[in-house]
């Protein structure tokens, strides 16, 4: 063993921080029921679960904008009685949050040098200091930004550049990325799995927070997996095959139900040369009666793109598209609901849903003008579709004027989905169906799914679920850099084999 | 050209700077004499109130606020202060101005306790206080307009800093007033661009809740803010007086439109962070000058609210579309 | 009894609360100055003014509830009523001249609505500036059009209007709840009404379930400019003439009535009974006010301050929730 090895052994057993049987509790909801972590310095720790398992709460105990109610902190092996959001900085503690808190109308200079400011109390601003400090910052880690431009004028994946080089001139010790990948390309991540293990390698300790298993293979030292605001399972990756893994995230043995429909001739929708310029490009498809169609790929190849295109959110610029049997043109969201094409969006919470309204207001929305009689608009039939759609779906839900709010994820997921149903679409696309469901509900959307397929209704997912394409979709379109694969049937297609297509070259 | 030089004459300020030198050169050509000393002693006289009251509102703006209740504070402070020193038979500059900011930084913080501890939005937080401070004043303290300014106070208003007699013999004359706004501007400017105080109201004004989690004290710059958009309204409330020599209880109402227009036309973004004292300075020229040579333009006086709307609704149109348009450009 | 039970189901505690406040105003004065306050005089005089700014206030209303804010009604109104006066007098004062008067005056406060309508929902020019702008402007146009000081001549029939009784009951009056009832049944039972509750509760989510955002603002600011419209009708025909600064101190008034009524500033809520209702008290209390003999600049002040005092309470009992 020469030194440098033995250097990195003795780094990677110096734990930074350790959390002990950590308890938060909000009234009376226990978000976290007595956690425990471990981070070593030089290492890359992931922290997966399911949306709702409790690892934003976890993050916000460590960053100090949570009071643990219960449990012991211990950072460099001194235990911290308490730790607050400024105690927590000077102890090296650097959150980089999903919307990266950065700010977009100051400079990419001011955004990285502000922190360093404020943390030493300087009441001046110095511009030179602060352009100097920027570079150095981006040398580190090997970005290349004018350090003058406004940051709302960057790309995603530049203002997450910011957001690293604003973290790490604070000489951070542990850095936590909080679902870092959810909006860059397949390059981008690329480039910042090599900025972590760059900042491993100077022996910092990376908390990373994702679930997607392939990703978190390509980069994780440990995982640490939570469900349920317990932690269920800690180790090194090299202990967790995908099995164990999923087992040990959903609490089930995955059940394998595969949707494969009998073969038909009769086609709901066709697609043929879809094309628009810098989102996709001759995108051709056609789904038949009982198909499932799915399209997939990694951010910014153009899957979200198709459906936005088809739903006249940003129309396509050339190609023709047909339903059932008719040329139809979409250039406007009025124009695809004319033809009764539904959308399920992909952000639930600001695009999908009315959270301070009604269940039932919600479930009339895109159908308003059907209740609209000679005395006006009938708010009783309203009521009566509400109640028939949440007995249809299964969703469990207090009443019909019950507020959105109450609603967990997969029950609000499924009044979306009702809302779609309520206009008797002859095409539903869905992009990222069950994103922050909880398995029953999964499962259950993917019946409803079925159902409407069977029915003669085209579906199309739109997902980066790889197990939710291969047992839901027969039909598949894998999409890379605005190009398609064309039209794959998955027939036995096994996860592996399909994770091979999406990063291969194709 | 190199890309510095390109983008400085893309900038807001630069566009105002080639509309108001296009409407110097229409003006300059129907009159020559206003290209001369006096043009611009009479501008600067012209702009001296509306500039102290466009720097507190440039400043709340960017802050991501809005305050409607100057004109009303300015003149609560003001009247409210010379009622005080007739009552007592005080005389003394000092005093006036110590009482009006006072009184403006008590108003100031009560919009920041609104705005920033009840969160109540700010135009209707404002707009409250505006109506009690109005009230108050014509309800309790009077209606009457007062000429009687104590002589200390009123002799400042014959202090001059310029003076150019032109060839016809007419004499024009720069108030040593002048130097408040001047002294508030450069103020406003060294803090905004140099202090971390002005660079958190720039954050705060980009995003409360990225302020908050880098460290800034969210609530303190508020008030700060606030605060000194009544101190400068109870100011600009004395000075205004002392220029017209009389103290008129509702004289300055309804001048918040002008102001909030002057600031937006400037390249002050009305969502706040964004917004330079070069622009706002730029976009009260070009109201003063709009308004002072509207006659000269042949056109009648009655027309003057009109137009100068019709020039806010066009400002603002071109400063929200250049947002949109940085918006929706193409991201590096 | 079943149709009370359902009154009250259905009339929020915001709604029931102000009720509660108009009775107790009445009981009060009713006992300390019967006469005056009571008297049909008094009454009469009331139902003559509320309706002008009750109106202003369902435009208002209307325009927070799509989560914007129209600050230039009062503009509207003075600059509609302006031409519709000009037009009733240039065409001779007939009473065909007059109801062609009014329709010109709606038609030039539709116009100044689409107006807004258009900047705010095309351009996406905050509501809040482009209604601050708009009052200067439509204010600078009616200034432009009379060069300052009110215009008179009308004919006297017009003034009946808002001066006049049909069998006891003012017309100012009937104007009122016959827009009252138009608004509400606009809100409650048409696919706009429900759209604009939609918009402003979640703008994204409205354009994703198909509804044409830009379609909705215009409606919003439209209607708004015809209740301004027809407010500015009511308040010519009460002063018979027409001026460009009437009604000045209605744009806090009515934001007052709006927020007091229990509509939401961040747009999504809002009840037609409640704005109706607080119409009535603030008309109460104002009349009140004047019996007492009270300064009547002690109003604005009292206005200003109840705005802020209900909009705290609001904000207090929200947060209360919020942690709860």
């Amino acid at each position: 063993m020469n030194t440098t090895e033995r250097k990195l052994v003795r780094m990677m057993a110096d734990t930074f921080l350790k959390l002990d049987h950590i308890k938060k509790y909000f009234g009376g909801v226990k978000a976290l029921k007595g956690v425990s972590l471990e981070v070593r310095s030089g290492e890359i720790h992931c922290l997966a679960g399911e949306n709702g398992c409790g690892k934003s709460t976890l993050i916000k105990v460590i960053s100090g904008a949570h009071d643990a109610t219960e449990g012991e902190i211990y950072i460099e092996g001194s235990k911290i009685d308490k730790l607050t959001p400024i105690e927590s900085i000077r102890l090296g503690i650097q959150v980089i949050y999903q919307d990266f808190a950065v700010f977009p109308n100051l400079s990419v200079a001011e955004n990285i040098a502000m922190n360093r400011a404020l943390m030493t109390g300087n009441k001046k601003m110095n511009w030179k200091e602060a352009r100097e400090l920027a570079l150095q910052a981006m040398e580190q880690i090997g970005a290349h930004m004018d350090p003058d431009v406004l940051v709302e004028r960057l790309s995603v994946a530049n203002k997450q550049m910011v957001a690293i080089c604003r973290a790490i001139i604070n000489d951070a010790k542990l850095l936590i990325l909080d679902e870092p990948t959810t909006a860059l390309t397949a390059n981008e991540v690329e480039k910042l799995n090599t900025i972590i293990r760059n900042l491993k390698a100077k022996g910092m300790a990376i908390v990373i927070v994702n679930h997607k298993l392939d990703e978190i293979y390509k980069i994780a030292d440990r995982l640490t997996i939570l469900r349920n605001g317990e932690n269920v399972a800690t180790g090194m990756i090299t202990e967790f095959d995908r099995a164990r893994f999923v087992k040990c995230m959903t609490g089930h043995e995955v059940a394998d139900t595969i949707y494969r429909p009998e073969p038909s001739d009769e086609e709901i929708v066709k697609v043929e040369n879809l094309t628009k310029k810098g989102a996709f490009e001759q995108v051709s498809f056609c789904v038949k009666k009982g198909d499932m169609l799915g399209i997939t790929g990694l951010l910014g190849s153009g899957r979200g793109e198709i459906g936005d295109a088809l739903f006249g959110i940003a129309p396509a610029e050339e190609g023709v598209i047909t339903l059932n049997g008719k040329k139809i043109e979409i250039h406007s969201i009025q124009d695809a609901m004319q033809h009764k094409i539904g959308y399920v969006p992909e952000d639930r919470l600001t695009q999908g849903l009315f959270m301070n309204r009604s269940i039932c207001q919600n479930t009339v929305a895109a159908s308003i003008a059907k209740y609209l009689g000679k005395m006006g608009l009938n708010h009783n039939k309203m009521k009566e579709i509400t109640n028939y759609w949440i007995k249809t779906i299964g969703c469990a839900a207090p009443s019909a004027e019950a507020t959105m709010r109450t609603l967990s994820g997969g029950n609000a997921q499924k009044m979306v989905i009702a809302k779609w149903l309520n206009t008797e679409p002859s095409l539903l696309i869905l992009n990222g169906p069950t994103v922050g469901v909880d398995v029953g509900s999964k499962a259950d959307i993917h019946a409803i799914l079925h159902n409407l397929a069977k029915k003669g209704i085209g579906v199309i997912i739109i997902s980066d679920d790889l197990n939710e394409l291969i047992h839901n979709c027969n039909k598949l379109i894998i999409m890379k850099n605005g190009r398609t694969s064309g039209v794959l049937e998955t027939g036995d297609m096994s996860e592996a084999e399909l994770t091979g297509l999406l990063n291969s070259g194709m | 050209m190199s890309k510095k030089v390109k983008h400085i004459l893309a900038t807001n300020e630069a566009i105002v700077v080639y509309i108001i030198i296009a409407l110097c050169t229409l003006i300059g050509i129907v009159n020559p004499a206003f290209f001369g000393v006096s043009t611009v002693i009479t501008l600067s006289r012209a702009m001296l109130i509306t500039l102290i009251f466009a720097t507190c509102e440039m400043i709340v703006i960017i802050s991501g606020g809005i305050d409607v209740s100057f004109p009303a504070v300015a003149c609560i402070a003001m009247y409210s202060t010379i009622r005080f020193l007739l009552a007592f038979e005080i005389d003394s500059p000092v005093i006036a101005y110590l009482c009006v900011s006072v009184i403006g930084l008590l108003f100031g913080a009560l919009n920041a306790y609104l705005i920033a501890k009840i969160k109540l939005p700010p135009l209707i937080a404002t707009l409250g206080v505006s109506s009690v401070a109005n009230g108050a004043t014509l309800a309790f303290l009077g209606t009457k307009e007062i000429s009687n300014i104590p002589e200390k106070i009123d002799a400042l208003s014959k202090v001059f800093i310029l003076s150019y007699t032109n060839p016809q013999g007419i004499t024009y004359q720069l108030t040593v007033m002048f130097l408040i706004p001047l002294c508030m501007i450069l103020a406003a400017f060294y803090i905004l661009k140099y202090t971390m105080l002005g660079r958190g109201i720039y954050a705060i004004g980009g995003d409360k809740n990225a302020a908050r989690i880098a460290g800034f004290n969210v609530t303190k710059i508020q008030f700060i803010v606030y605060m000194t958009s009544g101190l400068f309204a109870g100011i600009g409330g004395l000075t205004y007086t002392i220029l017209m020599r009389q103290a008129s209880p509702q004289s300055l109402m309804g001048s918040e439109m002008m102001v909030i227009a002057a600031v937006v036309v400037g390249g002050t973004r009305i969502t706040g962070g964004h917004g330079t004292m070069i622009g706002t300075v730029l976009g009260v020229l070009l109201i003063a000058i709009v308004q002072n040579n509207l006659i000269m333009l042949g056109i009648p006086t009655h027309y003057q609210t009109f137009v100068v709307g019709l020039i806010i609704v066009i400002g603002t149109s071109i400063t929200s579309l250049r947002a949109k348009k940085i918006a929706n450009s193409a991201k590096v | 009894m079943e149709k009370s039970k359902k009154f009250f189901k259905e009339a929020d505690k915001n709604t029931l609360a102000l009720f509660g406040i108009a009775i107790m105003i009445f009981a009060i004065m009713g006992i300390f100055a019967p006469k005056s306050f009571l008297g049909i005089a008094n009454l009469q005089g009331m139902c003559i003014q509320f309706p002008e700014y009750g109106i202003l206030a369902l435009g208002m209303m209307l325009a927070m509830i799509s989560g914007g804010i129209d600050l230039s009604l009062v503009g509207i109104a003075n600059f509609s009523s302006i031409v519709g006066s000009i037009v009733m007098i240039k065409t001779g004062g007939s009473g065909i001249s007059i109801l062609f008067g009014i329709a010109t005056a709606l038609t030039v406060g539709a116009l100044c609505g689409l107006f807004n309508g258009f900047l705010i929902g095309y351009l996406r020019i905050p509501a809040m500036l482009v209604t601050l702008c708009g009052l200067q402007l439509y204010t600078g146009l009616g200034l432009a059009v009379t060069k300052g000081p009110a215009l008179t001549g009308l004919p006297e029939s017009y003034s009946l209007l808002a001066n006049g009784a049909f069998f006891g009951v003012p017309i100012a009056l009937i104007i009122f709840l016959v827009v009252v009832g138009c608004v509400s049944y606009i809100l409650k039972a048409t696919v706009y009404g429900q759209q604009v509750l939609y918009m402003g509760t979640n703008d994204v989510a409205s354009r994703y379930s198909g509804i044409n955002n830009l379609k909705v603002t215009m409606k919003t600011y439209l209607t708004g400019g015809i209740l301004g419209a027809i407010s500015g009708v009511l308040m010519a025909s009460h002063y018979n003439s027409a001026k460009a600064d009437y009604g000045s101190s209605y744009t806090l008034l009515t934001l007052l009535i709006a927020v007091l009524g229990g509509t939401d500033p961040d747009g999504g809520k809002g009840r037609v009974a409640g704005v109706a209702m607080a119409v009535v008290v603030l008309q109460l209390v104002s009349s009140a006010f004047n019996i007492m003999r009270v300064n009547a600049f002690v109003k604005t002040f009292v206005w200003g301050l109840l705005l802020l005092v209900i909009m705290i309470i609001t904000k207090l009992v929200e947060n209360r929730r919020k942690e709860a």
